[in-house]
């Protein structure tokens, strides 16, 4: 188990550092500059390269003959094993703390619409698979394909209008209300509410991260209720179910110990993929939602050409997904004993 | 006693004073940093942190003074001379004298200059762009500048500018407290520092991605803030901006598409705020094309474009459309001998075209701007509305787009866009900043027609003292560029803000961003 982990972490390491080349070399390649972007509608030609020659971008980008240290990789290469993922280009501000600024947020919202789908999704999914063909069943089937079609910012802005406009339940945005005095431990709004013993902020927390959780969280929810079906579906018909049926163990206990046991492999996988997708889905989410984090973050920067950011938002974005891969795969073993990792 | 309870509840309860008014703004600002910043929302927030030498009049392009108490130059307009406001203070205690202005324009202008941080990234890219360029630069509008006494200072220029009052009292150029600048170093202008002004606001905290908060600065020398706090919101989807708006969350706001007129107007606790149009939304026709090289098909395509009708049905009577660079409130420099507009006559533009040789008409690109601007809020279907018009004198427009940055560097490349959609948002109240920036040496590549009597006249009306002056030049150039016919204006937008009926006294800029110190929160919130 030691010896895997530590070979799956060094394959991490691996990948991580390919994908560095990688997204150097896309951002790069993709047409206009940092300096295009930046001066707008201004960028003539001339104030253009002024501005390029000033952000070290004509440089080469891996090696420079008159002095090899001096190209744009292995300078980016050299600051990042020293953990420095370099500064937004027009910003200034260094891509390491927006990262640790950005990316509770980005946690939080994702673990909220996690749970949201998992908590709605999955017995959502038992139900429709013990009442199969019930009126139960077809509910939860039409639910999820609608779920699953409907885009997430045109749901986000119908969510925000219905509740916070019309209604006024809801706050149409943002993390915090207006007047919040919650001063950030961990940068995860609501555990930093409970941490200062703050009631007041946390309701407001919660209200605030109500909408864009169910927004976010309504395309894993209509997939794990799916799969928690299918795969419910699959392990009822199987012969140890009809086994323990038949001896006379009760129905609830064969469902939840038996058989609901055996059919979550598939669901946890398809959790752990969500968890990644979710990363993506954030995009939009957080742009409706005016959500402070990662997603929105990288976004801007891809339209501005900035350069550092996208690099150090995708090296770790991909990080994130790697390690929560390595967690699916170790809770296979969890799950089932017959599988084993060396 | 229930009703006692009620009355001491009340009672209790924070009263109007402890009023905060909530900005929803498209994005979050950049840097907090001046001279370092192009966009309207560090723009915006700057204004309320920072002051300016030269100031301009509330609603107005008009000059007045700033910190700056009054200004003055030599006959000929090469050497600026600037009195300096007494009793200021920065906030953070450091007196407003000379030796800050030289300070913060130093680090601007010169680029040894030990404050400046350019080895750390700084470009300051409009001062290269607004005023020619850096020390040491042949093309450097400044020659100098020179503290004459504690409260005087004295800007030395390579070639006369009457407009360099107007180009310091941008809002990109707001006079920072040196000793804060020193303590903060390369972090000053980011998150992590605290940006020092002497404006009306003072800076609290900014939450990136999210919110800057600022609280009113008591002794402010100007008109005293009327709130007590300040949160600007960054809420980037407009849609949202209204429903923040609508659900009484944030209290005033900017950039809403013209479509959200009806939905305002309709809503009893909103009131719809017109920006003063200061932009020109155009389209360029360019020489290097076979067929837009002849003057007769450009001509025939001015007068193929109907766009009035254009501005009424995508504008929502939010702009104007003339045959002038010019926004409005430039008017006086515009020329009297040149028609408001190009005529709308398609019979008369399928002859002309008949006579130019193409009775069947040609095909062409239309290139569109895949963003949204104040000057094109829905840039594709206007395309399409153009595109629609040429086809009725016989000319096929292929409609094409591509990512923005791409957009903005395809059009300078050989051999550019036959026709491209375009604007400009102007930084100063003179005629210099509009035409500056699409002719003369300043001006884009795009169109390869940039004759040198266009850059004589550009000169000129740099060099020209007095709107009267001015005018004469600027209406020559008006009627060259109309007869040339190479880049039609469209329309001058007014930009659609809109605030919650208790906001009271607020005045937005031509300009694009003012300060908040007149805002009032009016009664109940």
């Amino acid at each position: 188990m030691g010896s895997y982990l530590i070979r799956r972490l060094l394959r991490t390491l691996v990948v991580m550092l390919g994908i560095s080349l990688v997204v150097f070399v896309f951002v790069r390649s993709i047409p206009g500059d940092p300096a295009t972007a930046l001066l707008g509608e201004r960028a003539t030609p001339a104030a253009a390269a002024a501005l390029r020659e000033q952000m070290g971008l004509n440089k080469p980008w891996f090696f420079n003959p008159s002095n090899p240290m001096d190209a744009q990789y292995p300078k980016y290469i050299q600051a990042l094993v020293q953990g420095d993922l370099g500064s937004g280009i027009k910003s200034n501000i260094p891509v390491r703390d927006e990262l640790g600024s950005r990316f509770p947020a980005t946690a939080e919202l994702s673990l909220a619409a996690l749970t949201f789908a998992i908590l709605i999704g999955m017995p959502a999914g038992i139900i429709a698979a013990l009442r199969r063909n019930s009126m139960w069943d077809n509910l939860a089937t039409t639910i999820s394909l609608v779920g699953v079609s409907m885009p997430v910012f045109w749901l986000g802005l119908l969510l925000s209008y219905f509740f916070a406009v019309k209604l006024g339940w809801l706050p149409p945005s943002a993390r915090l209300g207006n007047e919040s005095t919650l001063e950030p431990i961990t940068g995860l709004y609501v555990l930093d509410a409970i941490l200062r013993g703050q009631p007041a902020a946390l309701w407001d927390t919660l209200r605030h991260l109500l909408l864009p959780a169910i927004a976010l969280g309504s395309i894993p929810l209509a997939i794990i209720a799916r799969i928690t079906r299918s795969s419910m579906l699959d392990v009822l018909g199987q012969d140890y179910v009809r086994t323990a049926r038949a001896k006379g163990l009760s129905g609830r206990s064969v469902t939840l110990k038996h058989a609901l046991r055996n059919a979550m492999l598939p669901v946890v996988t398809v959790i752990g993929l969500q968890a990644g997708a979710l990363l993506g889905g954030a995009v939009l989410t957080e742009t409706i939602f005016s959500w402070p984090g990662i997603g929105s973050w990288v976004y801007e920067a891809i339209s501005q050409r900035d350069y550092p950011v996208i690099q150090g938002g995708v090296i770790f974005a991909a990080l994130v997904v790697s390690l929560v891969n390595l967690l699916v795969d170790l809770s296979y073993a969890a799950l089932d004993p017959r599988i084993q990792y060396r | 006693m229930k009703k006692l309870l009620l009355t001491a509840l009340l009672a209790a309860l924070p009263t109007a004073s402890a009023a905060t008014l909530v900005f929803g703004a498209n994005g979050e600002p950049v840097s907090l940093e001046s001279g370092n910043i192009t966009d309207g929302i560090s723009i915006l927030i700057q204004r309320q942190i920072y002051d300016t030498l030269v100031d301009f009049k509330n609603g107005t392009t008009d000059t007045e003074p700033g910190l700056a108490t009054s200004w003055k130059s030599n006959a000929n307009a090469t050497q600026w001379t600037f009195n300096l406001r007494r009793n200021v203070k920065f906030h953070d205690g450091t007196p407003f004298n000379a030796d800050a202005v030289v300070f913060n324009m130093s680090r601007w202008w010169d680029k040894s200059h030990p404050y400046g941080f350019r080895d750390q990234g700084r470009t300051y890219e409009i001062v290269g762009d607004l005023l020619g360029g850096f020390k040491g630069d042949a093309t450097s509008v400044i020659k100098n500048i020179v503290k004459v006494n504690d409260y005087t200072v004295r800007v030395d220029l390579n070639k006369p500018s009457s407009v360099f009052p107007e180009v310091i009292g941008a809002g990109y150029f707001g006079i920072a407290s040196p000793t804060a600048i020193r303590k903060d170093g390369a972090k000053y202008g980011t998150p992590a520092s605290k940006p020092i002004g002497t404006g009306p606001f003072i800076f609290q905290s900014w939450r990136t991605g999210d919110r800057v908060t600022l609280v009113a600065n008591k002794a402010y020398w100007g008109t005293k803030p009327k709130v007590d706090t300040v949160v600007i919101r960054a809420i980037k989807d407009a849609s949202q901006r209204l429903n923040e708006l609508k659900a009484g969350t944030i209290d005033f706001t900017g950039d809403l598409s013209p479509d959200s007129l009806k939905a305002i107007n309709a809503d009893r606790n909103l009131v719809a705020v017109k920006r003063p149009s200061f932009n020109v939304g155009f389209f360029t026709m360019n020489n290097k094309n076979q067929y837009l090289k002849n003057a007769q098909v450009r001509q025939a395509i001015t007068m193929a474009v109907n766009k009035k009708a254009i501005v009424d049905a995508f504008w929502n009577g939010l702009g104007v459309s003339n045959a002038s660079f010019l926004p409005p409130v430039l008017d006086w420099a515009n020329s009297k001998s040149v028609p408001a507009d190009y005529k709308y006559d398609p019979a008369a533009a399928k002859k002309l075209l008949a006579d130019a040789g193409y009775p069947n008409g040609f095909t062409i690109d239309l290139w569109y701007m895949p963003v949204s601007r104040p000057y094109f809020p829905t840039p594709k279907p206007i395309a399409e509305a153009i595109a629609a018009d040429l086809s009725a004198i016989g000319i096929k427009v292929n409609l094409k787009t591509e990512d923005w940055a791409k957009y903005l560097e395809d059009r300078n490349k050989e051999p550019g866009f036959d026709m491209y959609m375009i604007g400009w948002t102007g930084d100063y109240g003179d005629p210099d900043n509009f035409y500056g920036a699409y002719y003369g040496p300043n001006g884009s590549s795009d169109i390869n027609w940039n004759p040198p009597e266009v850059q004589a006249l550009l000169e000129r009306g740099r060099a020209a003292v007095g709107k009267a002056e001015k005018a004469k030049v600027y209406a020559q150039l008006h009627e060259l560029t109309y007869k040339a016919a190479y880049r039609i204006p469209m329309v001058h937008s007014n930009p659609l803000a809109a605030a919650r009926s208790y906001v009271k006294g607020w005045i937005p800029s031509p300009l694009g961003s003012e300060a908040f110190n007149t805002i009032s929160v009016d009664g109940k919130k």
